[in-house]
């Protein structure tokens, strides 16, 4: 697994020497900023609400300024993973070190997870601020960033995928985009559907797993479910780089 | 050092290698030769392990390459065509993440094996700048140096001048020759006289097959023909009847800028005393000649006869 390290190394370098990492950065900093001060003026102007909620509960995955940007932002996070090292012509010098798939994948995924939580890096400044001026339970916050780092496993290994199937960046960003986007609307189909089948929406709806992780709620089904995607992610890149030595 | 057997690549129906074979020795330097889209690249990537071949066998160092790709790896610096280079980073630390894919381990050695290939690929100079804003002719170099990392006793090029001036591929030519002895050396290229001035052997693709291998000197030879100029006064039919005894002959007036119009005549014939027997013929005929030179074959020729049985521009590498 040294090589999968010295893949990652290389990888966060690449990501932060170009402006997509700091472009991402900042729109996410500038729209989250946006939404937490909306929630908290909107906490202020209510104190009746009370209860278990806070701007931090409703922060994390209560509304859809959390979930929009992220939909937009994941997929041009992994577009360049695998699909611009094919179209650069670096994959060629990769795929003949004596390195396997699985170093490789391990790298890029875990170079696309430091940028992830990077982006979330700034949200320690909102569980500050609230802390200041009300309580905060630390507990509720850990189980917001674990159910963050899940997601963030899910859907960078997804973004991952799709580099490694997609002819050029574009393409594995409109791919991701429909993949997160269509996951993402079966999960809030639950919400509407009235039968058997909402079990099921629900098991695949990250806005309320959200909605529990951010309540302080660790639900393993919830992280069986990252787990598994990741994992089935993880496999079918592994798949995706070997079968292009076959097909070229 | 390398033994390619039957190695074939199919995509789909279409075969763009098909079961060629041949072997390279330790320290020889080989040109790998043939037309844009003659299946070259195709096949070194089969070599390299990029591509998985359809069928066939590919040892380096002994070792088979399609078993145990990884142990293979080990023995060979490989260029990819267009050189490939990660844009954004410095030479050193390109050069240094490269090392460290390859196995080398601890900064002292990693600093070491880093030195000694910019030194090698003599682009010390550059160590320090952007790959993104060398010129094609350090690029190239610094490609150099990733395949010369690990030492390796293979260097397997792919198209190693295209793109540069005529300077720089001066420079990466008498690079590659430098290795003669120390290292063996398989490139691929399309142009000729790169093969003339680099290989002491050559193997000819075209369309995916092997048409033609040997020393390139031997290959020019082309069985000990050779074709004698003459230059002269008078009619081209008296040099036809001249000649006629010896070989093809072919005679033709030749509109000069100045003075008087001259008959070129070549004489395709065989033996070491061609150019003899030639002016010996001359005097008996009475003719004028003003010139007498012995035109060698050109690798050039032997090519073009090797490679133009069939069209070849319609498969792409």
């Amino acid at each position: 697994m040294r090589a999968a390290w010295t893949i990652a190394k290389r990888e966060v370098r690449s990501y932060f020497s170009s402006p997509v990492a700091y472009v991402v950065l900042l729109a996410w900093i500038y729209v989250s900023g946006l939404s937490f001060y909306t929630m908290v003026y909107w906490f202020a102007g209510n104190p009746s609400t009370g209860g278990s909620d806070n701007p931090l509960t409703l922060f994390f995955g209560g509304t859809v300024l959390f979930w929009l940007p992220l939909l937009v932002f994941a997929p041009v996070m992994t577009m360049r993973l695998f699909a611009q090292e094919r179209t650069s012509g670096t994959l060629e010098a990769l795929l003949t070190s004596p390195v396997g798939e699985v170093a490789i994948v391990t790298g890029k995924l875990m170079a696309a997870m430091v940028f992830w939580i990077t982006l979330w890096v700034p949200s320690l400044l909102y569980v500050w601020i609230v802390s200041r001026y009300g309580d905060v339970d630390l507990g509720t916050v850990a189980s917001s960033y674990l159910g963050i780092l899940g997601i963030g496993f899910f859907y960078m290994s997804w973004g991952m995928l799709m580099s490694a199937l997609a002819p050029s960046q574009i393409v594995a960003a409109i791919l991701t985009f429909l993949v997160l986007g269509l996951l993402f609307t079966a999960g809030i189909m639950q919400f509407v559907v009235y039968d058997d089948f909402r079990e099921v929406l629900g098991y695949v709806s990250v806005w309320s797993h959200m909605s529990d992780f951010a309540k302080g709620i660790v639900d393993s089904r919830w992280l069986s479910f990252y787990a598994t995607m990741t994992a089935l992610a993880f496999y079918l890149t592994v798949r995706a780089v070997s079968w292009r030595r076959v097909r070229g | 050092m390398l033994e390619v057997e039957g190695l074939t690549k199919r995509y789909g129906s279409r075969e763009a290698v098909k079961g060629i074979s041949f072997r390279v020795n330790e320290g020889e330097i080989v040109g790998f030769l043939g037309p844009n889209g003659a299946g070259k690249s195709t096949t070194l990537r089969m070599i390299t392990g990029f591509l998985a071949p359809s069928a066939g066998r590919v040892r380096v160092a002994d070792i088979d390459a399609v078993a145990d790709p990884f142990e293979a790896r080990r023995h060979f610096g490989y260029m990819p065509e267009g050189v490939p280079l990660h844009e954004e980073m410095r030479v050193h630390e390109h050069l240094r993440f490269r090392a460290e894919l390859r196995g080398i381990r601890g900064r002292a050695k990693l600093d070491a094996a880093v030195e000694r290939s910019l030194q090698q690929a003599s682009v010390e100079d550059a160590r320090d700048r952007i790959i993104g804003q060398l010129s094609k002719g350090y690029r190239q170099r610094v490609g150099l140096a990733d395949a010369l990392l690990t030492d390796p006793p293979l260097l397997i090029l792919d198209e190693p001048t295209s793109g540069l001036d005529p300077n720089q591929i001066r420079a990466v030519r008498s690079l590659i020759r430098g290795f003669a002895g120390k290292k063996t050396v398989f490139l691929s290229t399309h142009i000729l006289p790169e093969v003339e001035a680099t290989c002491g052997r050559v193997v000819i693709l075209d369309a995916g097959r092997v048409v033609g291998e040997g020393d390139p000197r031997e290959l020019r030879g082309g069985g000990g023909a050779v074709v004698v100029r003459i230059v002269g006064r008078g009619e081209p039919s008296a040099y036809e009847a001249a000649f006629g005894s010896l070989g093809e002959v072919t005679a033709a007036i030749e509109a000069a800028p100045s003075g008087p119009s001259l008959v070129v005549a070549k004489v395709r014939t065989r033996g070491e005393d061609a150019s003899e027997r030639v002016f010996e013929a001359a005097v008996t005929a009475g003719l004028k000649l003003r010139e007498l030179s012995v035109e060698a074959t050109s690798l050039e020729d032997v090519f073009a006869a090797l490679t133009t049985e069939e069209p070849t521009n319609e498969e792409a590498a």
